[in-house]
């Protein structure tokens, strides 16, 4: 597939619509009709720095040749002197057939006092019908919380990455948006568990295995990073998980070891002594299970590790229309364990 | 962290006394209750026997005799719960560790289609660990051998290339190979020992698989020999399973038919036979279902009120290619029509099943196939020679392993009625052909004109609503509408308004035996032929292909690279329509 990002156009804030609109209509008068405009979801990005509006700009523009949406990235700055400025552009992807597919994109920049037009001028433009997903870029708010509330009012997707949570308290405010409001968070990092959770759901799926999910006495999960809540958080999360689908408490252990971010190892104990490893072994590219407890276990359960790149991951998040009842399951629990 | 006071939509936390009716049974309960509903409707597709206590309605004559004693219900065993720690993950049905057998390891279909789509499905993580096929065929192959030779067939085939190295090793570590004749019961006693190693060393468990890629002529030795060697598990004394797989054709008519399905049933139940119609694995066609199930808007208009007539188009740009030696003893009729476009047909004229489930579906499948009016109109063809896609084409009699007098139809258009409630006087038009202009499969459903034609009076010409389901390739469905050009005065044009799936999810589908495998793993019968699905479409097709059969002038030609003979534009000029352009 071969990517094209038209150039941006500077626009006037009070007529992003139809500069859109006159945007197609050239397109489709210039070439033969070969391109379609597609949108599955509103993705509005929230970022406060330039940097990070950088950086979530050309993620999205990568994630929306999976998930054609249309963007709205917004970077806000409130202790800036007041002003406010648009500007859009497409974002186009060859699917085949000389056919190009484009997806909208609109970035708004606000400083001072503007920031508060910038929610009633972002629910303007979202697109009829479409689920609205934000993803808030970085920290999330201590501060400003009118108008973070505001833009976050007809999100039904809340996406956040709990690897840069600084401690248990952001746990507690996406937790708290989960009990509280029909938006359903939704956290890159639990993305990256994916094949650690398909690799030990694969360790109990042979019979003799699936009648010890009940013995399970202790877990052991090594991660890497700087020891703080951010680089654990995704161990936390996994431990939550097996005692949100095990309904049972578990007795845990979380261990800092090496640079590479991520979990590297969970270690299974079961009550009789015997043992079951998942570990990633990052030269074959996937995460391995096995287990001494049953002959049946001892064949390695093998799950590939999948592309973590932000846009895959938001991707991943994207393609489930559904809230994931299981990480909302799994949040509570992780709430209440880092307390 | 200050207080964020919640502001957004609120949930609604209103509970009723009757919140958790569902849950008042246990979980292993209800499944076992949902299993024994399961095996009823099982039951009722064999032998049409509503209750599972009825034992003493008589064994139906026609389906042979009775291969198993009745249902001794108190063996049953209920299945193992699910695995909780799978919920929500992609990978969330996985089948438990069997052995998959493949009779005919050495032929194309394996190579092309089986092993690939497996690798795929392994390398998605949908196979489990244990997962164990076994390549059984007469060439004198060792088990590293066969490896390397499905190592090649994947790194050409796969759907995921290129092959994942740490994937191909773990599946690579559960392929095996038993040499042997088909008709050799030394070389099913060889396979059964080993099958039973498996079961001990990979956790098999004596779930068993069949794959028959084998010709039909060896379709009732394969069949039988595993019988005799005690393969074959009998379902209702619970535990492990056996299922067998059957590639079409699934007969030459009705009576062929019958003698396969009477095979087959001498020694499996027909719920453990799996029919392939890999049309069924493709997800467009599955697409049908949802696209008329799930939606409120269609299902109110999708019906005689409002159709005018609909139109199935299966056509293809090659030739017969290497197969000319099968296709002159089939033709387009059987290779086609009776199976993949009356598969297209049920979905289209079905009404909606109770649930989605393999014996729901299938019977309102059924239903329209039993609907189907003899046929009156009919037209044939055969190519000759022309240009397709800029490429010279020659004649279908100067293929290799084809008469140079061949009678066989590679072009039928038939105008099919349903007659049933929805349908009456509804014609379908079907049409199939080889070496037409293009690749393509595609139905279109054409809706009657406005009631009152308000704008034709100012003199403009108004078009019928179509609704195009494009099943491949380019996947996608299109509505076809009348607008107001912009300007002062009213002036219309037909736009369309189109869903492509590649604009949409962009993720390439899985290859249709891929979805299929698994769905045999799993146990789901929703997307295979029933036997009586295959005995009504061979019934009613049956005295067509005498007639054909009976008439001594050969099949009017057409061009290769043009969209048939002209007879086929007659059949709806004559009622006042044409084909659409797929």
């Amino acid at each position: 597939m071969t990517d094209t990002l038209a150039a941006d156009v500077r626009v006037d804030v009070t007529s992003i619509e139809k500069q859109l609109a006159d945007l197609w209509r050239a397109e489709k008068g210039e070439g033969e009709g070969a391109v379609t405009r597609a949108a599955l979801w509103n993705m509005i990005a929230h970022t406060w720095s330039s940097q990070e509006h950088a950086r979530a700009t050309q993620v999205l523009a990568l994630a929306s040749a999976a998930v054609p949406q249309r963007t709205i990235v917004v970077q806000a700055d409130p202790d800036g002197s007041a002003e406010i400025e648009s500007w859009i552009s497409a974002n186009c992807h060859l699917v085949g057939g000389g056919r190009q597919v484009c997806s909208e994109e609109v970035v708004i920049r606000a400083a001072g006092e503007r920031v508060h037009h910038v929610p009633p001028l972002v629910k303007a433009l979202l697109l009829p019908d479409m689920p609205v997903a934000v993803w808030w870029v970085g920290d999330l708010p201590r501060d400003h919380h009118d108008y973070a509330e505001t833009l976050l009012e007809p999100a039904d997707r809340l996406i956040v990455d709990s690897a840069q949570f600084n401690g248990a308290d952001d746990l507690e405010l996406v937790s708290r948006i989960a009990e509280q409001t029909t938006t359903a968070p939704a956290d890159l990092n639990w993305a990256r568990l994916e094949e650690w959770r398909a690799a030990t759901a694969s360790l109990f799926d042979p019979a003799p295995m699936r009648e010890r999910l009940a013995a399970i006495r202790s877990l052991r999960v090594t991660s890497g990073g700087d020891g703080s809540f951010g680089a654990t958080a995704g161990a936390l999360l996994y431990v939550a998980w097996m005692s949100a689908q095990l309904k049972a408490d578990i007795a845990f252990e979380l261990v800092s070891a090496g640079e590479a971010a991520g979990i590297a190892s969970v270690e299974i104990e079961f009550n009789d002594g015997t043992k079951g490893m998942i570990q990633r072994e990052a030269s074959r590219g996937v995460v391995v299970a096995h287990s001494d407890a049953t002959p049946a276990a001892q064949l390695d359960c093998i799950a590939r590790v999948l592309a973590s790149d932000t846009e895959d991951l938001i991707v991943r998040l994207l393609k489930r229309p559904e809230a994931d009842k299981v990480y909302l399951k799994t949040l509570k629990i992780a709430r209440r364990l880092a307390a | 962290m200050p207080e964020m006071r919640p502001r957004f939509r609120e949930r609604s936390t209103k509970t009723t006394d009757h919140g958790n009716a569902r849950s008042v049974l246990p979980s292993h309960r209800r499944e076992h209750i949902r299993a024994i509903r399961a095996e009823g409707q099982g039951l009722r597709a064999e032998g049409k026997q509503e209750s599972p206590r009825s034992f003493s309605i008589p064994w139906p004559l026609a389906l042979g005799p009775r291969p198993f004693p009745p249902w001794p219900s108190a063996l049953y065993t209920p299945p193992m719960q699910p695995n909780p720690l799978r919920e929500g993950l992609e990978q969330e049905r996985v089948p438990e560790a069997s052995c998959l057998v493949i009779f005919g390891a050495s032929g194309d279909l394996t190579q092309r289609k089986l092993i690939p789509g497996l690798y795929s499905l392994a390398h998605d993580g949908l196979l489990p660990a244990g997962q164990t096929i076994v390549g059984f065929a007469r060439a004198e192959l060792t088990d590293e051998q066969f490896r390397a030779s499905m190592r090649e067939a994947c790194d050409k085939h796969a759907r995921t290339k290129p092959v994942d190295e740490a994937v191909w090793e773990s599946f690579a570590r559960g392929l095996f190979y038993v040499s042997g004749e088909f008709a050799d019961p030394a070389a099913y006693e060889r396979l059964h020992q080993r099958l039973r190693e498996f079961d001990a060393t990979r956790g098999t468990g004596g779930r068993r698989i069949y794959y028959l890629a084998v010709p039909p002529t060896f379709f009732a030795q394969v069949v039988e020999l595993l019988g005799a060697e005690k393969m074959v598990r009998d379902p209702e004394r619970g535990g492990a399973y056996t299922r067998v797989i059957v590639e079409k054709p699934f007969g030459h008519n009705l009576e062929t038919a019958k003698e396969l399905n009477r095979v087959a049933v001498s020694t499996f139940r027909e719920r453990q036979v799996f029919r392939i119609d890999h049309y069924l694995g493709k997800e467009t066609v599955q697409n049908l279902l949802v696209l008329r199930f799930a939606n409120g808007i269609f299902e109110p208009f999708w019906n005689r009120q409002y159709i005018d007539h609909v139109q199935f188009t299966v056509a293809e740009s090659i030739g017969v290619e290497k197969r000319g030696n099968y296709f002159e003893t089939a033709g387009i009729t059987r290779d086609i029509i009776q199976n993949h476009m009356l598969q297209l047909v049920s979905l289209v004229a079905m009404e909606p099943p109770v649930a989605f489930e393999a014996d729901a579906v299938r019977d309102e499948k059924v239903k329209v196939l039993r609907a189907l009016r003899p046929i009156e109109e009919s037209v044939r063809g055969q190519y000759g020679e022309g240009s397709v896609l800029g490429e010279h084409a020659v004649a279908y009699r100067a293929e290799e392993k084809v008469a140079p007098d061949s009678r066989v139809e590679t072009y039928a258009a038939l105008k099919v009625f349903v007659d049933n409630w929805r349908w009456a006087d509804v014609p379908f038009y079907v049409r199939a052909g080889k070496r037409l202009p293009k690749r393509v499969t595609d139905i279109s459903i054409h809706f009657r004109p406005a009631p009152y034609p308000l704008f034709s009076k100012l003199g403009m010409k108004m078009h019928a609503n179509v609704l195009a389901i494009r099943i491949q390739p380019d996947e996608g469905i299109s509505l076809k509408f009348d607008s107001k050009l912009p300007g002062p005065t009213v002036r219309t044009a037909p736009v369309s308004m189109e869903f492509r799936y590649a604009t949409s999810f962009g993720a390439e589908p899985p290859e249709a035996y891929e979805r299929l495998l698994l769905e045999t793993m799993l146990g789901d019968a929703t997307l295979f032929a029933r036997r009586d699905e295959i005995e009504t479409a061979w019934a009613w097709l049956d005295p067509l292909l005498q007639r054909w059969a009976d008439d001594p002038a050969p099949p009017p030609l057409y061009s290769a690279g043009t969209w048939g003979p002209e007879a086929a534009d007659e059949l709806l000029e004559k009622d006042g329509r044409k084909w659409r352009r797929p």
